[in-house]
Formats: structure tokens, sequence, C-alpha cells
């Protein structure tokens, strides 16, 4: 092998030490440093501004291009949600502690339709017969099996036995302020469902039984747009054993449509020309429609007012995967990881900048598109009773602005670890855009479950944080993604993306410190 | 171990089937300017990137100041590096860059006016780093490579670019940094360009170590103790210089190579035998001649010593 011939210099000279004093390269002077290569570089400063003024300008342009004629006044339940409160209700006041037990023998369509799942026959307790009023009921469903609802929003299964095929025993006690529910499939042995407490619940409630039956929806969905038809839906509901006990006056049973057109008149003009009951043998048969249910169809304002966050994601998902790719591209990246070996802690800064950058451009950008928009939308008709005002420093209007400045983010942040797998811009870019915003465009033109299905489980389930009507999954609204409607929960969806993000991060970490520079 | 050496052992690095490092072993002192020299693809920037924790060897060390580069806490005091002069963003400043280098260290930006002076770069610092010369983007890497006035320095390639005055201007910084006692490991793939700046010599072919000498010592093996001769009486002087104990090679029709006898004593002996002569020098051997010797037959198995023994003219 090699032998090498040392020759000492002609002098040993004395090793040189650095003058300078050795300051440990901890990591706020690392995110210093990346603080200064971010913005140094004018046009990335510049895309920063673009995104913002494209997320504002196209919230504008879409909210200035939404008119409406105002629609009927809304209904509120008792939380002040939008509610939908009509049903058939044969009823007789009950005052102060008592009971209503009744067999729901049988619930079917009352004209040529298949019966909706959604479709409820069974015991209702209600403080009046105003709409929106507070109410218990037990239910009996034939897609949806037995359930107890309160106050619109609120609601717990119970067995899942269908009333179309079985008959079902139900059963509501009032004690005070508390209302608990029971079923049963042969009137001996009882289950409860839940217990729940009324607040302000008055001393002479309203029981009896209720029917409601939302009506059918069709949707035909080509892409880029669908249409709605809903229609006919009125069912029938036939009932025995009907028990009041308690104290209630000697009146008779009464017969209302709560939420018909003229609620105050006199019979029978408060009754739908198609809503009856009868009553032969004990057996009493409801015929009607309606719901009582959560209103979910009609537009969001809230989430109306962040339509240029589409636009300035793409701007984000640039600027993050530009921020490391450019390093890659130019060997600068080198350079980086000589003066900090230590390629996490690198990771980890360039995360936090261009995260906090993306973040407080992001914010500023999408709060003035609120306002602004919310304004606009004002001035075309979006007004209050039907919509309400959503105050940029409340919820859910304040979520879906820090959810939305989030979601600017962290997308950025996983252009930025995709960028460090991929090193390459091009590549980088088009993977994320891939996964975020194309699964929103297939979703209008995949049949409903696979739309349903790319929006649970790819990171555009984080645009759900931009609704600002909470969205219930016992009511019969079909979730389309055209309408704006994101199958999971904004705080769910969200956490889809942030999921996607910190895998990617998981990815870039290993890949940063496995590979070779 | 020193504060300010730099150590190569048994360093293997394989990218893909390309055996690119093969067990290279070697140390660099402080006070010197160590050339390290091999053609295009035989190692050196790999053998640079594995000091610098770049890339990870397969098997071996690397090591700064005895320690592997990771485990060096504020690196940039520690050695100073110009890999890439082209590795810059385009769009950011040539001070800007060197700015940030500065806060991953927290040293004052003061630090930054210095070396951009020291290279001679103030007037352009405020410019892009787009818009800069190849020789600009030199005078830049080093200034960042002395950012943290390092005992240290590993540079690649830094000459290349330069023009004539820029080649002379980094020969005098490079020969008054080691004379400090700092440890200088320049890399490059012409043997000229390290003419009068280089004490010591690193020589690489494919991956492996064929030289580890001083330039003196090469330069003499190289050259022998040779003598040239310039004569019409060419038979006349072949006898006399052989008797006298040299050994003597006809290289063309009027001039000797003479070897064992000084030139001083060549000019003695001729002189007194009244052989006619028209020239007699020493012939030194530039340093790429000796360097096109070293690696003329690929002579990778031999040792340094050997092969410069053997060269014969």
């Amino acid at each position: 092998m090699t032998t090498s011939t040392n020759t000492e210099p002609e002098t040993t000279p004395t090793p040189y030490r650095s003058h300078l004093h050795p300051t440990h390269a901890g990591f706020p002077r690392l995110l210093h440093a990346e603080w200064t290569k971010f913005r140094t570089v004018r046009a990335w400063l510049l895309v920063l501004v673009a995104a913002a003024v494209a997320t504002v300008l196209i919230t504008q342009l879409s909210a200035s291009g939404s008119v409406t004629s105002g629609g009927p006044d809304a209904i509120h339940g008792p939380d002040g949600t939008t509610v939908t409160d009509s049903f058939r209700f044969t009823h007789r006041p009950l005052t102060g502690d008592g009971s209503v037990t009744a067999r729901v023998t049988g619930l079917k369509t009352a004209d040529d339709r298949s019966v909706e799942p959604w479709a409820k026959a069974g015991l209702i307790v209600k403080s009046s017969l105003r709409q929106g009023s507070s109410y218990a009921a037990v239910l009996a469903t034939p897609g949806h099996g037995v359930r107890m609802q309160w106050n619109f929003t609120h609601d717990t299964a119970g067995s899942d036995s269908a009333v179309t095929t079985a008959p079902r025993w139900l059963r509501l006690t009032r004690t005070g302020d508390r209302l608990t529910g029971y079923e049963s499939a042969d009137g001996a042995n009882w289950s409860k469902i839940e217990d729940v407490s009324l607040s302000g619940l008055p001393k002479t409630v309203q029981v009896g039984l209720v029917l409601a039956t939302p009506g059918h929806q069709d949707v035909h969905r080509s892409f880029g747009g669908s249409s709605q038809s809903s229609g006919g839906g009125r069912a029938t509901a036939t009932y025995d054993h009907l028990t009041l006990r308690g104290t209630s006056t000697t009146t008779p049973w009464t017969s209302t449509d709560v939420g018909a057109p003229t609620p105050n008149a006199p019979a029978p003009h408060n009754a739908r020309p198609d809503s009856t009951t009868t009553v032969t043998d004990g057996t009493y048969t409801l015929t009607g429609q309606g719901d009582i249910a959560p209103d979910q169809g009609g537009p969001d304002i809230v989430q109306m007012s962040f339509q240029g966050v589409f636009v300035g994601i793409l701007f984000m998902i640039a600027l993050g995967a530009l921020f490391v790719t450019g390093e890659y591209k130019r060997g600068l990246i080198r350079t980086t990881f000589t003066a900090t070996p230590a390629r996490l802690k690198v990771l980890a800064a360039k995360t936090t900048v261009i995260g906090a950058v993306t973040f407080v451009a992001g914010l500023a950008a999408v709060a003035v598109g609120y306002t602004l928009a919310q304004s606009t939308l004002r001035g075309n008709g979006f007004g209050p009773p039907a919509f309400p005002d959503y105050p940029l420093l409340e919820n859910p209007a304040l979520r879906a602005v820090l959810g939305s400045a989030a979601l600017l983010s962290l997308v950025a942040v996983l252009a930025l670890a995709v960028g460090v797998v991929l090193r390459n811009s091009a590549g980088a870019i088009a993977t994320v855009v891939m996964l975020v915003i194309l699964p929103q465009i297939l979703s209008f033109a995949f049949p409903l479950p696979a739309a349903r299905w790319l929006l649970r489980v790819t990171p555009a389930a984080a645009f759900a944080v931009q609704q600002g009507v909470k969205k219930y999954d016992f009511t019969s609204h079909n979730c389309l993604p055209e309408g704006g409607c994101y199958p999971l929960s904004p705080g769910n969806g969200l956490t889809v993306l942030a999921a996607y993000t910190a895998a990617a991060l998981l990815l870039a970490a290993w890949t940063v410190r496995r590979r070779d520079a | 171990m020193s504060d300010a050496t730099i150590e190569v052992r048994g360093l293997r690095k394989r990218f893909g089937r390309t055996l690119a490092v093969d067990g290279l072993s070697f140390t660099v002192e402080p006070g010197t300017v160590t050339g390290f020299v091999g053609p295009n693809g035989a190692g050196k920037s790999t053998t640079l990137r594995a000091l610098l924790g770049l890339d990870a060897p397969d098997e071996g060390q690397a090591l700064i100041a005895g320690r592997p580069y990771h485990a060096l806490r504020t690196p940039l005091l520690e050695v100073g590096a110009l890999l890439d002069a082209a590795a810059l963003h385009p769009a950011r400043r040539g001070r800007d860059h060197l700015r940030w280098l500065a806060h991953s260290h927290g040293l004052p930006v003061r630090r930054v006016d210095d070396v951009l002076a020291q290279v001679g770069l103030e007037s352009a610092a405020r410019r892009r780093a787009g818009g800069y010369s190849l020789g600009m983007r030199q005078r830049l890497g080093i200034a960042a490579a002395l950012l943290g006035d390092p005992p240290i320095l590993l540079l690649d390639e830094p000459v290349n670019g330069l023009d004539p005055e820029g080649i002379q201007w980094i020969r005098r910084l490079l020969r008054r940094l080691a004379a400090e006692g700092r440890a200088i490991l320049v890399s490059s793939h012409l043997m000229s360009e390290l003419e009068d700046t280089a004490d010591h010599l690193v020589v690489i072919g494919r991956g492996r170590l064929i030289a580890d000498t001083s330039v003196s010592e090469l330069l003499h093996a190289a050259s022998g103790d040779r003598v040239r001769l310039r004569t019409e009486a060419r038979t006349q002087a072949m006898e006399l210089l052989a008797r006298e104990g040299g050994r003597v090679a006809v290289t063309d029709r009027d001039t000797l190579i003479v070897t064992g006898l000084p030139a001083s004593r060549v000019v003695e002996l001729l002189t007194e035998a009244r052989v006619p002569f028209a020239e007699v020098g020493a012939h030194r051997a530039t340093l790429e001649e000796a360097y096109m010797e070293l690696t003329r037959d690929k002579a990778e198995f031999t040792s340094a010593t050997e092969t410069a023994d053997e060269v014969t003219r």
C-alpha cells in the first residue's frame, strides 16, 4: 500500500486560533439566519404579498357575485341555531311531572315514494306550540333506529330497531327540568335511552304524538354543477296504547300542524289540507310532513367569505417549496449544513420561519377578506335575521379566520417538507397541489360516496374549517361538495391536513438525516 | 491532536457502482498550504464533502481538529469552506449571503464588512449575487470561509475563474493565512495553479492516494541532480564525464543530460580538459512535470518516493 513521506514544514508554527468569541449556535440564531434568508430574496416577499392580495381580491369578487333576495324568516332553536320545526302533533297539555307512553306500530309513506330514512314517529314534550321552542322527543325512524333528540342540535341513538319492520314502545318522562326517554320491544322491559335537562321548561308543556318526514331530495350532479329537487315526502304513522300519566286538564287530544302557514289561526286553518289524524279503537293514525332538525340547507355566509383562500394556497405552496428546493437546486443547502451540521435543527428552523411568515400574512389576508366580504354580502341581501351577524372576533367567524390562516400555513409547511424529500421545485409544487387542490375539483365530478371519501382522507378536508354552519350528521341534508359541504367537522378537517404535514415532516427529517447533502 | 489539523483515515465512499474514494488517508498540519491534487473525478470533492459532514463515509473517518464535523459546536469558527462558488441565491445580495451565515453563529454584522474588505468585494456587496462574475463569486465564497476567522480552511478549486491579478491575490492570501498558523487544504485539478502556493501535496487518482509529499521533495525527486549540457564535442565530453563518475545520457545531437555530478564540477572538468561547451545548467522540473510523471503510469500502488526515484529521462 502507500507509504507517505511526511516532511515537517521548515518552521513549526503555533496553530492558529479564531479571534472571534465562540458563541453557541443556538436555535434562536438559526431562526434569525433562516429569517434573514427569507427576507433577503425580494421575489419571496412579493409572492407573500401576492398571496395576500389575491386572497382578498378573489374573496371580494366572489362575495360581490353572490346576491339573495332574502328568504322566509328563519326560525331559531333555543341555542340560536337556524332550525326547521314543522310537524304533525297530536297533543295535550301536561302540568308538572308526568309521562307519556305509546307504541309505534308502523311508519310508511303516504305517496308512492320510499319512506325517508329520517322520517320520525314518536313522542315529544315541547314547551309550547311555537316553532323553535325547546323540546325533547323519543323517535322511531325507518333508517336510523330509535333516537332521543332535544332542542334540535342534540341526538342520542337508542336501539337500531327499524320501525318499518317491528312495532316499538316509547316512553318520555318529565321530572322537573329532567326528561328521560325509554324504549321497549314489548311494553314490559324498558331501557333508558338518555336523560337530559331542559332548562327553562314551563310548568305546563305540550306532550303527545309526533310525526315528521323530510321531503325527498333528488340530486342531479354533473361536473361543475348540480340541481336538487325535493318534494312529496308525506308519511303516515300508526300508534296505539297512548297513555298520559300526570296532571292534565281534561281537554281531549288535539292535532296541530306545528309550523303551518298560519299556526295561530283557529282550526281548521291551522291544519294543512293533507294532514290528518284519525282515531279508531285506540289506534291513532297521523299523516303529515315536515322535520324537526337543524336547518342545513341555506347558504353559509361565513364560508362564502373565504373563497380567495383557494387561490392564496397556490402562492403559499410555491413559497414553501421554493424556500428549500432553491437551496438544493444551487447547492446552497451544503453551505447551510456546513454552517449548521444539525440538520434537524435546520429543518425545524425553516419550518418555523415559513410557518410563521405564511400564517401572519395569511391571517391578515383572510381577516381583511372576511370583513370586506361580509359587508359586501350584507349589501347583497344576506342580512339578519335569516343571515345573522357573524362578528370577526367571535366564533364561528374567528375559528374560520384562524383556521384558514392555519390552513395556508400548514400547506406551505407541507410543501417545504415535500421539497426536502423531492429536492425539486416543480415536483414538490405539483405534489402538494395534487394533494390539496385536486381532490376539491375531483369531488365535483366523482359520485357522492367517492367525493365524500376524497374530502375526508385528503388534505382538502381542511377546507371544512371555513364552514360557519355546524354540520349535524343526524339530518337528512345532502352534503354536496359543490354546495361547500365538507364531511368532516372544522377541527377534524384541519387535523387531517396537520397529520399530512406532520407525516411529510417526519419523512423529510428521515431523508435529511439519511441522505448525503 | 492539534486544534488545527485535518485528518482523513481510511476514508471510503461509494456512489452506486462507483468507488469515489477508496481507502484514502492523509493529514494536513497547521501552518501549511496543502495542495489536494488529482484529475477531475479523482475523489477530491467527495473527500472535502466527507470532511464537512455533508457525505457520510462508508468506512473510515474524516476529522477536523480530531473530531467529526457534526461534533463541532461552532463549525464556522473552526473550519472555513468554499465548495462551490455558484452556491448562491441569485436574488440575494452578496452582503446578505454573509449576513445569514453570520447570524447562524451570532457573529456581529461588523464581521461581515471585515471579510468583504478582506476579499476586496465592498463595492459589489450590495449587488445581487446573480450578477456576479465567477471571480466575484469566488471572492464571496472565500469571504464566507473567512467569516468565522477559522484555523482551518478547505477550498475546492478556489482559483477557478480568477483573472491573473486574482490568482496573485489568492496566492498571497493563502501564504499569509498559512503563515498565521492555519491549516489550509486547497484542491485543484491543475498542478500549475499550486506552483508557488502549496508547501505540501496530497495527490490522488481514482480515489486512492498517489503521493503525500512536500513540494520541495517532489521537485527534487523529479529533477534529480541532473545537469543539462550543450556541446558540439559530444563524444569527448561523454568520455570525460563518464571517467569522472557521471552517468551521461544523450537526448539529441548536441545535448547531454549528466547525472551524478553537480553542475559546478561539470563546468570545472570541461574547462580543465578544454572541451568546448555552449551551455550548462541544472535541470529543474516544474511541478507540472513532476505531477505528470507521478500520474503517467497510474502507478497507484507504488509509493510516491519509489515513483519519484525511478524516474529517468
